[in-house]
């Protein structure tokens, strides 16, 4: 069992304040992502549960007990570095078996487990290679095959795919998922890679600012994010946004937007009229054809199985996700529709979702 | 034990610097005192009568108290040996300077001399100097340059110019070819090039070599010693002189120390920044 | 018509002069200008005195026979086998190497030790530094001085001795060979160990912190970080360091010229001042020859042997 709680924890690093009050549990066995752009604390979060950073405040609990006070070398973690920071001056092999041998483990037991370890990760043919003459996705595989070799009771990993080429990445992050769900392993993983968080966790962190965002699963971060930071950080192409103003309309409740004035569908707390508002449409869920909303084509940007085109609304610019078949113009004249479902509310001034 | 560290670090700090400092302390304190107190029991780190008769007599004609008269080498007031350090080694250090600078800029640029040269340079560092002057013994008397102010420029020159030269190159190095082929192409000259776009792009590293080499030339000694007699000597063959005198006379001693060591502590806190590099040849960046 | 001439004089040296700067600018002439003073230079003071000493090591001659250098009798091997069997060669060879190797790994040791007891800030660390490095500037001469007046019988030295253990204790440090060597040493430690604490602290600084986080999340204690992770990669840089240092101290003659000018005896001489002896003051320019011809030789084979672990450590990627 290897769970971790974090409460209150606080860092400041001078005036700055890197992480801001962040609590949270991680479940045993599950891959955690803690996600959001370069600053947003999540790397110093990752670095303080390593202990490598002690907190100013707060606590951090291993199943449920306190390690203010214990060192990295207790803590029972294996952790990946972003650059992988192998032991350059040594072999694979010795790169491997060195948390065996800080140990103290007999010779026979580290060469058995280390001849395992590189027949899972398919490093035996490099064992004898230094580590500084690794490619980098090998230096990969060897940062995660030496700390798994300790068995750690959490997993700790900081953008390991950073420097990978894309399409190799994919590759490695399966494999990594695959590994973590054999091992039933709790994983703690930072990445400022949404695409990636979402592909990999079982729970999502959001971060921005040292504060959590929202926690969720990936699934529920994406359809329903509880304010308008995570939901431009969520998805990609990244959500439209639209000022609006809460109207009715043959007693129904209505938005008027730039231009358009669409039915809001069944919202008890879309407030009173005149209330400001901001619309948030993901382009997937824009609809083109007929409706409510006229626009002009500004942009096609053929995207493979799809394209992306920007659109003018009023004065603001949208993007809308759609099918190639559909044969647009730079100029042309579109009808758009949103539908009510789609449609993701955000208090203008305070940026909180509307429960819908 | 957190906690304690930086206490423990503050404490070997300035431990050190005790360390470091006492000796010079020492010397500065004889430098003051009268000849009753230069071995005095128990010892005392202030002059109980501070006098400057011990700075007075290193500039006078006749043995400081205490010296066997037939000592004359140490009669001769230092005055000579100061003015021919303060020729010498400003002379050397900018001639060496010089030449490593166009050495360095050639040998990065278009490896002129081949990549064995500045190796080459490096040799006159690597060996002790003495298995130089047993040839050069030889070879200064055919040339009548023994004795001779140039004569030691000239050797200070070419046993220092392997600094300059690493230092300055590693600078020259780092600094992007497209500078200057850009001010090439807008029509200035190579040696316009050189002057002007180059040399203030590395003068940090020409201001660390002139540095370490201006301290190298002031304290060099094997070469003043061997190669100069009466025209020339520098001021640490003085000090040996001091050193080397029958008698008693710890005063002189440490005043001319002092004297000696001055100017180049003056240039190093002068051009502080450049300190460390120069002092690691470079190593540190 | 004066007028005339001035004129044409004028073109003249004009024409000449943006010649030569023509000539100057010239790719090939440009080159060949830059690297022609070093060039001269140790030709002058390199090449043709290492030629020299060759030959003078090969033939027998000393200022005092009165025929010139270039008409000395050879002795061909001579006084290379005068040296082999020259006691008083080996006494100082031996002694220079046990000073080498007592001063740099006092210095290194100490050196090593500063650099990691001194990471991090603290409270006036800038005048630390500065005050750390003045040492370095100061002549050997004068240093020499300085600890000669510190270890004198009635010396602040021995007086602090006498406090501590009792007034027998004070000691003659000059009138025995290892305690004057011992001052010999110290003198060089305490110019010295700054230039070690400077490279060795620097290079701790330039050591990537990953890797040692890395060993600490893997289980290793402090000491071990430092025995297996820190101390290997700060390899490259202590192999320079000590290498530099050994080679200037094997040059050893100011300190040991001022304290003890070799004595009592011979028994403190430095292998530079008997070579300086022999050649300046007893005029045995031949023998000296030799001599400095072996040490030469020693040096180069001991500095290859040395620099082939870096060579090895910087293979390429």
């Amino acid at each position: 069992m290897a769970t971790i709680a974090l409460r209150r924890l606080v860092k400041r690093f001078g005036s700055t304040v890197a992480v801001d009050d962040v609590s949270l549990d991680i479940p045993h066995g599950k891959l955690v992502c803690l996600l959001g752009p370069s600053g947003c604390g999540k790397t110093t979060t990752l670095r303080m549960i390593a202990g490598l950073e002690q907190p100013t405040s707060g606590e951090i609990l291993f199943d449920g007990a306190p390690v203010s006070n214990v060192p990295p070398q207790r803590r029972g973690i294996g952790m990946v570095f972003q650059n992988y920071a192998l032991f350059t001056h040594m072999t694979t092999y010795d790169n491997l078996a060195f948390g065996l041998r800080i140990r103290g483990e007999p010779r026979e037991t580290v060469d058995g487990e280390v001849r395992r370890m590189a027949e899972v990760l398919e490093l035996t043919a490099v064992l004898d290679h230094p580590a500084a003459r690794l490619d980098l996705s090998t230096m990969q595989r060897v940062a995660l095959g030496r700390t798994l070799i300790t068995r750690p009771r959490v997993l700790l990993l900081d953008e390991p795919l950073n420097n990978i080429r894309p399409g190799l990445r994919e590759m490695l992050r399966a494999e990594l998922r695959r590994l973590q769900l054999d091992l039933n392993q709790t994983a703690v993983y930072v990445t400022h890679d949404q695409e990636e968080a979402l592909s990999l966790a079982d729970q999502v962190i959001i971060m921005a600012r040292g504060k959590v965002e929202q926690i969720g699963s990936p699934d529920g971060v994406y359809r329903r994010p509880r304010n308008r930071f995570v939901a431009a950080f969520v998805g990609s192409p990244t959500m439209n946004f639209l000022p609006c103003e809460v109207t009715s309309r043959d007693g129904e409740p209505h938005l008027a937007g730039p231009g358009f004035v669409i039915p809001a569908g069944r919202r008890p707390d879309l407030g009173p009229r005149g209330r400001l508002i901001v619309l948030g449409i993901r382009p997937e869920g824009v609809r083109l054809g007929e409706g409510p909303v006229s626009a002009v084509v500004m942009l096609i940007q053929p995207a493979g199985a799809d394209q992306i085109i920007e659109l003018a609304v009023g004065d603001h610019r949208l993007r809308a996700l759609i099918r190639p078949s559909l044969r647009l113009t730079i100029g042309q004249q579109v009808a758009l529709d949103f539908p009510s479902d789609e449609l993701h509310l955000f208090d203008a001034a305070t940026g909180e979702a509307l429960d819908g | 034990m957190r906690g304690l560290l930086p206490l423990v670090r503050w404490v070997a700090a300035v431990a050190v610097a005790a360390v470091v400092l006492m000796p010079v302390v020492w010397a500065v304190s004889i430098s003051f005192k009268p000849p009753a107190e230069w071995a005095a029991h128990p010892p005392r780190l202030v002059p109980e009568e501070p006098t400057l008769a011990n700075y007075q007599v290193l500039f006078q004609v006749g043995n400081p108290v205490g010296v066997v008269a037939e000592m004359t080498r140490t009669a001769e007031p230092v005055t000579r040996a100061f003015i021919t350090s303060l020729i010498v080694a400003p002379l050397a250090t900018a001639a060496s300077v010089a030449i490593g600078f166009f050495a360095a800029y050639a040998v990065s640029r278009y490896q002129v001399g081949g990549p064995m040269l500045p190796f080459l340079a490096l040799t006159t560092r690597m060996f002790p100097p003495v298995a130089f002057a047993v040839p050069l013994l030889v070879y200064y008397r055919m040339l009548g340059l023994i004795d001779t102010r140039l004569g030691l420029a000239l050797m200070y020159t070419g046993f220092t110019v392997a600094f300059p030269l690493w230092m300055i190159k590693g600078f020259i190095d780092s600094v992007p070819r497209h500078v200057e082929e850009a001010a090439i192409l807008d029509g200035a000259s190579r040696w316009r090039v050189l002057f002007t776009i180059t040399l203030p792009l590395v003068k940090g590293g020409v201001a660390a070599a002139l540095l370490f080499v201006f301290i190298l030339n002031w304290t060099e000694f094997l070469f003043a010693l061997i190669f100069t007699s009466r025209h020339a000597i520098t001021l640490p063959v003085q000090v040996s002189y001091y050193a080397g005198a029958v008698g008693r006379f710890y005063g002189p001693q440490a005043a001319l120390g002092i004297v000696a060591s001055l100017p180049v502590v003056i240039a190093g806190y002068v051009i502080q920044r450049h300190l460390v590099r120069g002092f690691t040849f470079g190593l540190v960046k | 018509m004066v007028y005339w001439c001035r004129e044409r004089v004028e073109r003249m040296a004009g024409l000449l002069g943006g010649r030569i700067a023509e000539v100057a600018n010239r790719d090939s002439t440009f080159r060949v200008i830059l690297v022609a003073p070093l060039q001269l230079l140790l030709w002058f003071l390199l090449i043709v005195p290492t030629l020299i000493v060759l030959y003078l090591s090969v033939v027998n001659w000393q200022p005092i026979m009165g025929v010139d250098w270039w008409q000395a009798p050879l002795a061909w091997v001579g006084n290379y086998a005068r040296v082999v069997r020259d006691v008083r060669f080996w006494e100082a060879m031996a002694r220079t190497l046990g000073v080498v190797v007592a001063a740099v790994g006092l210095e290194f040791l100490l050196g090593l030790g500063l650099a990691l007891l001194l990471r991090g800030e603290f409270l006036g660390k800038r005048f630390f530094t500065s005050v750390i490095l003045y040492p370095m500037m100061l002549p050997w001469v004068v240093v020499g001085l300085v600890f000669f007046l510190l270890f004198l019988d009635r010396g602040p030295v021995n007086y602090i001795i006498g406090l501590t253990f009792g007034p027998d204790a004070p000691f003659d440090w000059y009138g025995h060979p290892l305690s004057a060597l011992g001052v010999i040493v110290l003198a060089d430690v305490w110019q010295w160990t700054p230039f070690m604490f400077l490279i060795l602290y620097s290079g701790l600084g330039a050591l990537p912190k990953e890797p040692q986080e890395a060993a600490m999340t893997l289980g290793a204690s402090p000491w071990q970080i430092f025995r297996y992770v820190m101390l290997p990669m700060l390899r490259p840089i202590i192999y320079v360091a000590v290498v530099i240092r050994a080679l200037e101290a094997f040059k050893i003659f100011d300190l040991v010229f001022i304290i003890t000018r070799g004595g009592p005896g011979t028994s403190t001489e430095s292998i530079s001042l008997y070579i300086y002896r022999l050649s300046a003051i007893y005029g045995q320019l031949s023998y000296a020859a030799a001599m400095a011809v072996l040490i030469l030789v020693m040096v180069a084979v001991l500095t290859r042997y040395a620099v082939k672990p870096m060579e090895q450590q910087q293979v390429p990627q």
